[in-house]
């Protein structure tokens, strides 16, 4: 880059940075949603497993 | 599971709409950089990746301290969400950083001093999540844990200061750096702006999902009690 007359064209390189520092926020979004929801069911799986031995 | 609390979802809006300003900032107001190109925005989002990281980790060491003061297994939970926020955006800081370099540094990775301990330091945070998932006991696991957390921080001013006290290409941003460093630039008030944006909104961002990764392990707690009740009931 050295004695260059206009900046380096490096666009690509932009986006995919940026793909990929979006990405990753929102996979990790995405996990902890799946987590939340896989949790809830597990929590409902044993109210119902406690309301059936109750019986 | 307790609805989401009022302050948890003003913390959402407010962090969205701050994320959002900041694409902007970062994309359309920051000025192009005369000599690397539109790749140099990349380092807004690069360093604040890194400043969570940090912060995340300092968070962790909190609890660490508070924990095995205290025994409150609250402060436990506080130091694995923190750890793990900070393991991810260690992780974009890393690769944000390779994608950058390609361009400037005509490499996608160097035995850099910086990038190396920075590498260093996101294996000693995976390796204290491995090392909880190691052990059953929720006392030990909370206590190792502490000490760990503790322990492994060394790796994070050790980070913080490799691109000030050894010989190193990786640019400095505040605070001179090695004048061998390429890669290298003056920020303009506009960029300056940007980069204090990003900063204040990824600390929010951290504190956005602390907050719900913490609601996530109350509810972990909840269900493994919920099994312990019922197998001590059925038995």
């Amino acid at each position: 880059m050295i004695l260059q007359q206009a900046p380096a064209d490096t666009l690509n390189y932009m986006l995919l940075g940026y793909a990929v520092i979006l990405g990753m926020m929102a996979l990790f979004i995405v996990r902890l949603a799946l987590r939340f929801r896989g949790l809830r069911r597990d929590l409902e799986w044993l109210d119902e497993l406690e309301r059936g031995e109750k019986r | 599971m307790e609805p989401m609390p009022r302050g948890l979802k003003v913390l959402n809006a407010v962090t969205g709409v701050l994320f959002v300003i900041a694409l902007y900032l970062v994309w359309f107001y920051a000025p192009r950089e005369a000599v690397m190109g539109e790749v140099q925005r990349v380092f807004y989002f690069h360093v604040a990746a890194g400043w969570v990281g940090a912060l995340a980790f300092i968070v962790a060491v909190v609890a660490g301290i508070a924990y095995l003061r205290r025994g409150d297994h609250r402060w436990d939970r506080v130091g694995l969400a923190s750890v793990e926020i900070g393991i991810v955006f260690t992780l974009i800081n890393i690769l944000s950083g390779s994608i950058w370099a390609r361009p400037v540094w005509n490499t996608w990775w160097t035995w850099d001093p910086r990038l190396v301990t920075a590498t260093v330091m996101e294996l000693v945070y995976i390796a204290y999540v491995m090392l909880r998932q190691g052990i059953e006991d929720p006392e030990r696991r909370a206590r190792y844990g502490a000490i760990y957390a503790i322990v492994g921080f060394i790796s994070v001013p050790l980070t913080f200061l490799s691109i000030r006290i050894f010989r190193t290409i990786h640019p400095v941003v505040i605070g001179s750096g090695d004048p061998t460093a390429q890669g290298a630039f003056d920020m303009t008030p506009k960029m300056l702006t940007a980069f204090m944006f990003s900063l204040l909104t990824f600390t929010f961002v951290y504190a956005t999902l602390l907050w719900h990764r913490l609601r996530l392990e109350a509810l972990n707690e909840r269900v493994e009690r919920r099994k312990i009740e019922l197998t001590a009931g059925g038995a």
